[in-house]
């Protein structure tokens, strides 16, 4: 082969983009790509599907580019779009909850030492509905309150007290099981 | 044991730490953050956190990486038609996307056959944005990137055919959209970009009988 009448440039049109003006995705890349990655690492568990989910997030917002623009909050509409993408990812899994719920039990070494919350409110999602999988990680990740909450989502206050109790009831049971002596707060106490 | 699973503290918001890193608040709001965050332990762990994310973004997906693989998914979107599917690529790079792009025909005059569903596309980007080239001279310092639309066909070779050379820009798997690679054309007068579209992989030098030929005109 001879490249003398042809100059590759690696990485096709991300190549081309690269070598031109900078533009809104490189910004996107900049501001929220990090933050996505991180959300997508932490629900799949899974370099390469986190790699996967990352591309299909910003896929995501550049189809949904004038939502993105009006959202009042960018970097929250972002991971909204990210943890929703990967909440679907993981109902599509066999669920491995209990599984992974009972290796935590096992791995404790000692009964002071409480089980990583962070962890804990992952794999508990599992056993939660649709519904109240969102809105588990906007309060308890995301750490947004309950009425940032309803106003991003469109929803009522009481909606969204009612999807978190929903979560700590199923995650209750889901504990009863795997780590029976760790107690869960009351819907009422968030 | 009582387990505290988390959620807003007081004052405390992983979402506001990050709102304000990405330049989201202002005012009161933005002061009262900045006051809040320079003596909490516990958002000072978010940004740490946040600092830790940066790094694994850099380091496990750096941005052409990144790009090329949301160009990628954004090609292969089925039944949509290509300006919708380019347009919003076109938008993020900050480009305009010449409006009713068409499937580019063989030339009439071309003598060779393409008698399949199979068709090619090349676009340029140039100091007007990205767009089709179509019959348009190339200019120079252009970069072209090729499209493919292999119908089916399992095999491809893209070769870049000058008078006394040839140079193989791609052989491999039919991709469906564009090709991984770009490239700028450095010839004087003209060439010929000849694709080839089969289903057994292909000898550039020698393509199958029954293959579907496209041959696109390149020229300055
Ligand atoms: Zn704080």
């Amino acid at each position: 082969m001879t490249v003398k009448a042809l100059r590759v440039i690696p990485g096709g049109l991300a190549g081309m983009n690269a070598a031109g003006p900078s533009g809104l995705l490189e910004e996107l890349y900049e501001k929220h790509a990090a933050a996505v990655y991180g959300r997508c690492r932490y629900l799949l568990r899974n370099d390469a599907e986190a790699k996967d989910a990352l591309q299909d997030v910003f896929v995501k917002v550049l189809r949904a580019l004038p939502e993105f623009r009006e959202a009042a909050s960018p970097s929250t509409w972002v991971l909204r779009i990210a943890t929703h993408h990967c909440l679907n990812v993981m109902r599509s899994r066999k669920a491995l909850w209990r599984e992974q719920l009972l290796a935590v039990a096992r791995e404790r070494r000692q009964e002071t030492e409480p089980p990583d919350r962070r962890e804990l409110v992952r794999m508990l999602l599992a056993a939660a509905p649709e519904e109240a999988q969102e809105v588990a990680v906007m309060y308890f990740v995301d750490e947004l309150t309950q009425a940032e909450i309803a106003q991003e989502l469109s929803r009522s206050l009481p909606t969204v007290r009612k999807r978190l109790r929903e979560f700590l009831e199923c995650a209750r049971a889901a504990l009863k099981e795997a780590l029976p002596d760790v107690m869960l707060p009351e819907g009422d106490d968030l | 044991m009582n387990l505290d699973l988390g959620g807003p503290g007081p004052g405390c918001s992983a979402m506001r730490v990050r709102r304000l890193a990405a330049g989201e608040l202002s005012g009161a709001e933005m002061e009262r953050t900045v006051a809040h965050v320079a003596g909490c332990a516990r958002c000072a762990a978010t940004q740490r956190e946040m600092a830790l994310e940066q790094e694994q973004l850099r380091r496990d997906v750096p941005f052409p990486q990144f790009a090329a693989g949301v160009a990628e998914k954004l090609a292969h979107r089925p039944r949509q038609t290509f300006v919708a599917r380019w347009a919003p690529l076109a938008a993020a790079a900050g480009l305009a996307l010449i409006a009713g792009v068409q499937v580019l025909r063989v030339p009439d005059d071309s003598g060779i056959r393409s008698k399949g569903a199979a068709s090619a596309q090349i676009f340029v980007q140039d100091g007007r944005g990205i767009h089709e080239l179509g019959l348009a001279p190339v200019s120079e310092g252009a970069r072209l990137l090729v499209s493919l639309h292999p119908a089916g066909r399992k095999n491809v070779s893209v070769v870049l055919v000058e008078p006394g050379e040839t140079s193989v820009i791609y052989a491999g798997a039919a991709v469906n959209g564009p090709l991984p690679q770009a490239f700028e054309w450095t010839g004087s007068k003209a060439a010929t970009l000849r694709i080839v579209f089969a289903d057994r992989p292909i000898d550039p030098a020698k393509p199958p009988r029954d293959a579907d030929v496209i041959e696109l005109p390149l020229h300055r």
